[in-house]
């Protein structure tokens, strides 16, 4: 089978930099595979590893995508080809832009029998995109997915709701988002890492694709600041276990919460 | 505002009561009305009326269908109506149900909203993105903005079985794509209430095995309080079931104390406790961010202070 695996390229959330001015810095971010992508990736490989056929690895972005550390990376974790659609347009996407785009990758891409997301992304965790792919590619589509399994051209799925596991069928093609604790990614080996660089890379621009309507967005954003942060007392203690652990004592109790 | 109207859609009862009072206050803004979407029995769609809609789209009993069927019947009805907003209960049902109707109407979805607000004449709405590093605050480029909200965002009203309203049918439209069910199995249900818990114990992945929770639980238990976590506990290591992690894709909590024990401090964590009354932090690193965010913190090893702090709670029993 031919799976289709989604991911997004994002700034790691732990190099974010809260300036003094409230206004928040990526420059000195790292750029990595959004870490719930990692599970989507690891998904597609083990279905193709029980079931024949192949992956190929689809990300959206803007000029950040461009980096061959990253390309690499994606293709060192299995997939066996990669196409990217990078576009400045594309750099501060937001989910019906970008499942637009991917939706007209995916229609240039040809025959596959089943698209894989990652639950949201690490950076703006919108949970959005898999289930607004699917819709537009007029496909089955479901989000929450913690179980795969294909049979006769049949899809079966555990989708992890907040109180029930519901277990779904549908016939592929279809478009599905996994949860994080789907599966445990496995690390690239070395060997993986050397076959990376000579798997096959697609570069698309948005110009070479049809998208349905405009590459427009559909929300707009106002304001981008770093949370409040509440006064606290900071009051530390440094002493023996004992001693620390009587003075903590008696703070909690004269605030009354023992 | 072409249209004022709110609507709200939740297959979760208590959800709906919350997102109704939500769209309540807004729509004194607006100056418009405030519409239910329903998906149950009748005594369903009159209970919405009870928790504060003014009217009620009445799509039927669920019957053999998913709640996600019903999509193409509620695109039909936005599209024909056109409200400035939709509030959806940010269940992963409710998130499948907004992502999809975005798609089919041309829009998109934000998703798990804190603050929604109008200002002159535009609804706005923030959240958290960056892991909980940051507050975005965003506007729908689109007539309707389709929105997801939580629990606890809005304090529900209380149910007045006595207030009027109209409840309309609205038939069926056949969706393209399905998904057969073919089983349902509950989960163990829940037992813990973070949100509602009044202290907190946090062990954070400073605790070296497994078999160390066991102090844990027993600290919490003299404190009377719950156990949460972070993430790496419950989601990796698995140690703790997913609903005991605190943080921006976990619990939000608001308890009187919050005791992390290990716990660095990285954003993704602390968003969740920022309404907590007294906060405390053990870890060995004198530099843990936490610190900076703790009404008082003790340096130090956790597996010499942890036996001290339950020596010293039994002696005060
Ligand atoms: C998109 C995204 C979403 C996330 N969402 C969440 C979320 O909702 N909730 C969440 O919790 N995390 C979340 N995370 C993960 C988060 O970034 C941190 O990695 C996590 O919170 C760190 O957990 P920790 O403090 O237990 O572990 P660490 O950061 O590893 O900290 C362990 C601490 O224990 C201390 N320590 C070690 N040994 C001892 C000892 N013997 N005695 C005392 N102290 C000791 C260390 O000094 C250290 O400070 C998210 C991450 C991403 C990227």
């Amino acid at each position: 089978m031919n799976i289709i695996v989604c991911y997004k390229f994002v700034p790691d959330p732990e190099d974010i930099i809260a300036k003094p001015d409230g206004s928040i810095s990526f420059e000195q971010a790292e750029w990595v595979i959004s870490e719930y992508d990692l599970m989507a990736i690891e998904t597609a490989v083990q279905l193709v590893e029980a079931h024949g056929g192949k992956v190929m690895a689809l990300s959206v972005g803007g000029s950040q995508l461009s980096n061959s550390k990253g390309k690499k990376d994606v293709l060192s974790r299995g997939p066996d080809e990669l196409y990217l659609v990078i576009d400045d347009a594309l750099s501060e996407s937001d989910t019906h832009l970008t499942a637009q785009t991917l939706a007209a990758a995916i229609r240039k891409m040809g025959e596959f029998d089943l698209v894989i997301c990652g639950e949201g992304s690490a950076d703006l965790y919108f949970q959005q995109v898999g289930l607004q792919l699917g819709e537009l590619l007029g496909l089955p589509t479901i989000n929450a997915v913690s179980k795969v399994e294909v049979a006769d051209g049949k899809l079966i799925v555990d989708r992890s709701l907040e109180d029930e596991v519901e277990v779904l069928e549908t016939v592929l093609p279809a478009v599905i988002s996994v949860t994080t604790d789907i599966n445990q990614p496995r690390l690239p080996t070395m060997k993986e890492i050397l076959k990376a660089g000579k798997k096959p890379i697609t570069e698309w621009k948005l110009s070479d694709l049809e998208l349905a309507g405009k590459a427009e967005k559909r929300i707009e954003v106002l304001n981008v600041r770093s949370p409040k942060q509440v006064d606290r007392k900071r009051i530390k203690i440094t002493a023996k276990p004992d001693e620390a652990v009587q003075t903590l004592i008696g703070y909690l109790s004269k605030e009354g919460v023992l | 505002m072409a249209v004022k109207d709110l609507w709200v859609f939740s297959e979760k009862t208590s959800l709906q009561a919350e997102l109704l009072a939500g769209a309540r206050t807004l729509a004194e803004a607006t100056g418009g009305g405030v519409a239910a979407i329903v998906v149950g029995d009748e005594t369903s769609a009159k209970a919405a009326l009870a928790q504060g809609a003014d009217k009620v789209f009445w799509l039927g009993e669920k019957a053999d269908k998913l709640v996600e069927d019903f999509v193409p019947t509620i695109a039909g009805l936005v599209q024909s109506h056109k409200p400035c907003a939709l509030l959806i209960g940010a269940s992963k049902r409710g998130k499948a149900v907004a992502g999809r109707l975005g798609a089919a109407l041309d829009t998109t979805v934000i998703t798990d909203v804190k603050k929604f607000f109008v200002e002159g004449d535009v609804i706005q709405a923030s959240h958290l993105i960056f892991g909980g590093g940051a507050v975005r605050v965003e506007k729908s480029a689109t007539e309707t903005m389709i929105a997801t909200f939580g629990l606890g965002i809005f304090e529900p009203l209380a149910a007045d079985p006595s207030r009027q309203g109209e409840i309309i049918q609205v038939p069926f439209i056949e969706p393209k794509t399905r998904w057969t069910l073919r089983e349902r199995k509950p989960k163990p249900p829940s037992t813990v209430n973070l949100a509602a818990a009044k202290k907190v114990v946090c062990p954070g992945r400073g605790l070296q095995k497994k078999e160390d929770l066991d102090m844990i639980f027993e600290l919490a238990g003299l404190l009377e309080a719950e156990v949460g976590a972070t993430r790496p506990l419950c989601e990796g290591l698995d140690w703790l079931p997913r609903e005991r992690y605190i943080g921006v894709s976990g619990a939000f909590i608001k308890p009187d104390l919050y005791l992390g024990i290990g716990v660095s401090g990285q954003a993704q964590h602390t968003v969740g406790i920022t309404e907590s009354r007294v906060v405390v932090a053990i870890n060995k690193d004198e530099e843990a961010p936490l610190f900076a965010q703790a009404d008082y913190g003790i340096v130090g090893d956790l597996y010499a202070i942890v036996p001290e702090l339950i020596k010293a709670l039994k002696a005060r029993k």
